[in-house]
């Protein structure tokens, strides 16, 4: 599903200096796998994140998704591949603050090319994360937990098979980044790649597959048995 | 992207900054409201003039003792004018169909029994009513027999009539003026008011020899009223009866002129004159409020851009593509143009109205004539013109945005 082959990244900060974040990466992952990134901050790991999301291009390397070359798209594709085959959680929720837990969680949708009801996905997506009774508010009024799981209901809305999740639980108490775990878990169980980067050893226990990483490269990646 | 969803994406925009919103607005909303108000007050002027046109005459010039710019009738010492003048024009110059001089007395006090009220009192021949295409509503008019005999007989204007007799039938019952009864025999149509914004039916018309010798002893005449066959021989006329009386009267060009020539086209050019220059500085100034409008609405719309850089790179994140945001800011600069134009619009309809009524009402001091007239045209104007602001304000902020690198925007 996900290729990577000698994935590098180059920032150029300030003048001439430049910073490589990735080092060459090497990385498969296959439909339905949990993997965790794990890793120091700041080493990369966001990088990578936008690499696989198609958020952001590598500057050498190759990367197929599905069996695509990522590098031969256009702006469109790539923002449709995004709208239609990742969905994304951050650490900071991203919610749009004016807008309700359900227009929130409608955006992906008005970005498909298919003409779907918004209001009805969006509310079984809300319903499926436990908020089918908040969906009028706006996101000032919900707690962290509960933003978290408006945005990975966004995240779910146009049924991608991927979900890219940057530290989302980060800024959760231990409750709250329980019950976001125990979604992620779930939404695997149904067949979904869970990709999530995190340094919290005990989040990234709970997947079946870790990734480590140091000075933009892969130290190691073990598998374990399903939990 | 459906246009339906790319309005609905740019209306959730604005609604959630609604202050900023309306700022964007009200440029666009004073600017479409001062055009609007100005186009339906024009056109309203428009129609009054020609209004005026038509009750001064379109077939019409007339001859004025006196000289100077001024309109209406003249200062009574003013004795430049004479019937052999009003002869003179009669015998040589052709195309002339009714002629017409008579005398012009302002403020007469006309007397029925303990009743009283002021007038004109215009002494007339019996081709008056043809010179003016003046009838009567009922009863007969001042007759050559009238003229020759200088006879004690008059014919009342609807005010006059109406002050003194009410509902009562005049034709037949006296009135005194300057202290001679005369008997009524007729009664004017109703003409309303003049260009000057007199009411021309305040007036008494007795026989021209009875109001020279009898009344006031005079051997002038106010003023020559001709009417024209046809209307494209107005300037002509006009010109040569300027230079037959200059000629009887020995004036010589740099010499003033001790008479006026006017016709309706020279009465309806300097009304237009005044409003055209009136309109074009409004104009201007509509425009202005308008181009600044846009500019308040691109500066706007540039800060919005950066300052809701998390929210582009949100929806670039969830697939909007570069092409979606475009629409979606330059849908937002639409919106913002486009309803403060409509409502621009329906504001200056309402201005234009309440100063039509202010002005005839009188509350504005003198009771003046200025209606003002609803039409499509503002509505097409200043749709045409938000539509043209709304793209050209919002085309690089629109840009901008979409350009945005979505890794940058999304770290806010």
């Amino acid at each position: 599903m996900i290729a990577l082959r000698g994935i590098t990244k180059t920032y150029r900060k300030d003048g001439a200096l430049e910073v490589q974040v990735l080092k060459g990466i090497d990385l498969d992952i296959q439909p339905g796998e949990f993997v965790a990134i794990m890793a120091p901050s700041g080493m990369g790991k966001s990088t990578l994140m936008n690499i696989i999301g198609c958020l952001d291009k590598p500057s050498a390397g190759q990367y197929l998704l599905d069996t695509i070359a990522v590098d031969s798209m256009d702006d469109d594709d790539l923002s449709r591949t995004r709208n239609k085959k990742i969905g994304f959680v951050f650490q900071s929720f991203n919610l749009l603050p004016k807008l309700t837990a359900l227009a929130n969680v409608e955006l992906p949708l008005v970005y498909a090319v298919d003409d779907v009801d918004m209001k009805a996905n969006a509310t079984t997506a809300l319903n499926a994360v436990g908020l089918g009774d908040r969906i009028n508010h706006l996101p000032s009024e919900l707690s962290g937990g509960q933003q978290q799981r408006v945005a990975i209901a966004r995240a779910l809305v146009n049924n991608p098979a991927i979900i890219l999740a940057d530290e989302p639980t980060g800024n959760l108490d231990s409750v709250a980044s329980e019950e976001v775990m125990n979604i992620f878990k779930q939404l695997n169980r149904d067949g979904r790649t869970i990709i999530l980067v995190t340094h919290e050893p005990d989040v990234a226990g709970q997947a079946a597959r870790t990734i480590w990483m140091k000075d933009g490269k892969i130290l190691s990646d073990e598998r374990r048995a399903a939990l | 992207m459906t246009l339906s969803r790319i309005i609905s994406e740019s209306l959730k925009g604005l609604s959630q900054y609604k202050m900023r919103t309306f700022l964007m607005m009200l440029g666009i909303v004073i600017g479409s409201a001062t055009l609007t108000t100005i186009v339906s007050i024009s056109k309203g002027a428009q129609m009054s003039i020609m209004k005026n046109v038509k009750n001064f005459g379109p077939n019409s010039v007339m001859v004025t003792a006196g000289g100077g710019k001024s309109f209406g009738p003249p200062d009574e010492r003013t004795t430049t004018l004479t019937l052999e003048d009003a002869q003179a024009i009669k015998d040589s110059i052709i195309g002339i169909r009714y002629l017409a001089p008579f005398t012009v007395h302002l403020e007469q006090n006309i007397i029925r029994d303990n009743l009283n009220t002021t007038s004109q009192v215009i002494g007339v021949t019996a081709e008056w009513m043809d010179a003016w295409q003046w009838y009567l509503e009922k009863g007969d008019f001042i007759s050559d027999e009238d003229n020759a005999g200088l006879a004690k007989t008059c014919v009342l204007g609807q005010t006059v009539a109406k002050e003194l007799f009410g509902t009562d039938n005049p034709i037949g019952e006296t009135v005194r003026i300057n202290n001679t009864s005369f008997k009524i025999i007729g009664i004017l149509n109703k003409r309303g008011a003049s260009p000057h914004g007199m009411d021309m039916d305040r007036r008494v018309v007795v026989p021209l020899t009875t109001a020279m010798k009898r009344l006031f002893n005079i051997t002038h005449v106010g003023m020559i009223r001709l009417y024209i066959d046809d209307q494209a021989r107005l300037d002509t006329v006009t010109t040569s009866v300027t230079t037959l009386l200059r000629e009887r009267h020995h004036i010589t060009p740099p010499q003033e002129d001790d008479f006026r020539v006017t016709n309706s086209m020279a009465v309806a050019a300097t009304v237009k004159g005044v409003s055209k220059t009136l309109t074009t500085f409004l104009m201007l100034l509509a425009a202005t409020s308008m181009i600044v409008g846009g500019i308040v609405i691109a500066n706007i719309m540039f800060i919005s851009v950066n300052e809701r850089k998390r929210e582009i790179g949100i929806r670039r994140a969830f697939g909007a593509r570069a092409r979606d945001i475009m629409n979606q800011f330059l849908g937002e600069a639409l919106f913002v143009t486009i309803s403060g134009g409509i409502a621009g619009t329906i504001l200056g309809f309402m201005l234009a109205k309440g100063l039509a009524t202010a002005s005839t009402t009188g509350i504005m001091g003198k009771k003046t004539m200025m209606p003002a007239v609803i039409s499509w045209e503002p509505f097409a104007l200043a749709f045409l013109f938000s539509v043209l602001i709304g793209v050209l304000a919002g085309v690089q902020p629109a840009r901008k945005a979409a350009a945005m690198d979505p890794v940058e925007s999304i770290r806010g």
